[in-house]
């Protein structure tokens, strides 16, 4: 019955055309990324190894389909928590605001279910705009830029690793992204439920996000405890592949407070959705 | 006899031994080992032709020092644009060596002195430090195996004064990162070049420097 539920959650995710929005804008995004690196991405590096070019030369293919990619993850991955969150947002509260919630609850399935099923279409959106991302970046720049050796830059310095290196690098990447991406639709799934309206839980998703990215950010002592159980200090956690040697306690640790945060916010949406009064 | 070369005629046997080589390619090896930068030892191939053309190409990406090998070769190659001076001998790789000290006289060279030690007996340069405005102090130590009459080396080795490298603000504010960032210790870089596959005057194609 849940699978057949979640099967109908995810035809209203796809009838909607706020859910192609987040699809169209991460394709004219990519495109227009790597129109830009193709007409001038060497001087675009080159602002990554100026610093080093005094003294040395770099040789060889720097600009290639690996890094192209590589930029935009980095790029993009900050943006897509709002194109999650404009859809999952709406699971709950979307229905409310429709009237529809009250057909919902009088099928023969628990209230449960429904959220259940609910998480689970919201989990499948986010995946497909996760590998869509993932996938057309890295199709796409490999066609138009070639393979090539990945120049990363981290707060440590440049680390170069081999082309035949990085793809599984991108592949467990990309998992742990859309892990990042699934605890936003969880938050924005959480707080619909509590909602009568979509902008509410879409904004307050994102001021959530903001405010612990700042908390995150700021190099102040009072924080310091509780920097490591925001989700937000764990979101870019996917960067973490793309050092040498890869820190794997490092992202475990990442995957557990982000999978304590998802279990955390369906908790508290099923006693919500549980609990709610739903007579109007 | 040693002692009774002046340092000019030493450089111009020097040089004459490299202008015997009008072109060559080779498989060079490279090991970077440079203070904030990771990098797995590359492979790429090398193509030189008379005067300056010179030219590296990978598959991958390889580190080179900004100086490549051929421009102190052309420096040296004209007497008029520097005035040199014998030194003391020294002993480089085993090897009895005498120092040459290389001012330019010009103003608007790049490179502000050199220093090389020069093997009298086989024409060839041991070990070099050269200074420039633009590259800092390049120390380079040379290894001579197959190629010794063409006074071309099995092994460079470029010590680089690398200085430290200021990382861009926006990158170096890393939110996820947990530890302090720490630089190797020391401000200095090497990079060691083995050189095989030497194919020596077998003729180039230009197009090979124009790709």
């Amino acid at each position: 019955m849940i699978w057949k539920n979640s099967y109908n959650e995810l035809i209203k995710i796809l009838a909607k055309p706020r859910s192609y929005l987040g699809v169209g804008a991460l394709t004219i995004l990519v495109a227009i990324i790597i129109f830009a690196m193709k007409a001038d991405g060497k001087s675009i590096v080159s602002f990554v190894t100026s610093t080093f070019e005094q003294s040395l030369s770099f040789n060889g293919n720097v600009v290639n389909g690996n890094l192209i990619t590589f930029i935009i993850l980095q790029m993009l991955i900050v943006h897509v928590p709002l194109l999650v969150a404009l859809v999952t947002g709406d699971l709950v509260s979307g229905e409310a605001a429709m009237g529809t919630i009250r057909m919902l609850a009088t099928r023969p399935i628990s209230r449960s279910q429904i959220i259940a099923s609910k998480f689970i279409a919201g989990g499948a959106y986010t995946l497909f705009i996760t590998l869509w991302l993932g996938c057309v970046s890295w199709g796409v720049c490999q066609l138009v830029f070639g393979s090539g050796d990945l120049i990363v830059l981290n707060s440590d310095g440049l680390v170069i690793l081999k082309a035949q290196d990085v793809l599984w690098r991108f592949e467990a990447g990309m998992c742990v992204a859309f892990l990042s991406l699934f605890t936003v639709a969880s938050l924005s799934i959480c707080l619909s439920t509590f909602a009568e309206n979509s902008i509410g839980p879409i904004v307050a998703t994102m001021a959530t996000i903001l405010l612990f990215t700042i908390i995150g950010t700021l190099d102040v002592t009072v924080f310091d405890t509780i920097k490591p159980y925001l989700f937000t200090t764990h979101m870019a956690s996917w960067r973490s592949f793309f050092e040498d040697p890869v820190p794997f306690e490092d992202i475990k640790q990442s995957i557990v407070v982000l999978l304590i945060h998802i279990v955390v916010f369906i908790t508290v949406s099923l006693i919500s959705f549980n609990k709610k009064d739903i007579t109007s | 006899m040693i002692t009774a070369q002046t340092a000019p005629e030493l450089l111009k046997k020097v040089v004459n031994k490299l202008n015997t080589v009008k072109d060559y390619s080779a498989i060079a090896k490279v090991a970077a080992n440079i203070p904030m930068i990771k990098i797995a030892p590359s492979q790429a191939t090398i193509y030189f032709k008379q005067k300056n053309k010179f030219k590296v190409v990978s598959k991958g990406i390889v580190i080179l020092p900004k100086q490549n090998f051929t421009d102190m070769n052309a420096f040296i190659g004209n007497p008029n644009a520097y005035q040199a001076i014998l030194g003391d001998s020294a002993l480089v790789n085993s090897v009895k060596t005498v120092l040459v000290t290389v001012i330019p006289t010009g103003e608007t060279n790049d490179i502000v002195l050199a220093k090389l030690w020069v093997d009298p007996k086989q024409a060839v340069i041991m070990k070099s430090q050269i200074t420039s405005k633009t590259n800092g102090t390049i120390t380079s130590t040379y290894t001579y195996g197959s190629q010794l009459s063409f006074g071309l080396p099995d092994k460079l080795v470029f010590e680089i004064d690398v200085k430290k490298f200021k990382l861009p603000k926006s990158v170096a504010a890393d939110i996820n990162n947990k530890k302090k960032s720490s630089t190797k210790t020391g401000s200095k870089g090497t990079i060691t070049i083995t050189m095989s596959n030497y194919a020596i005057n077998k003729g180039i194609n230009d197009a090979v420097f124009t790709k």
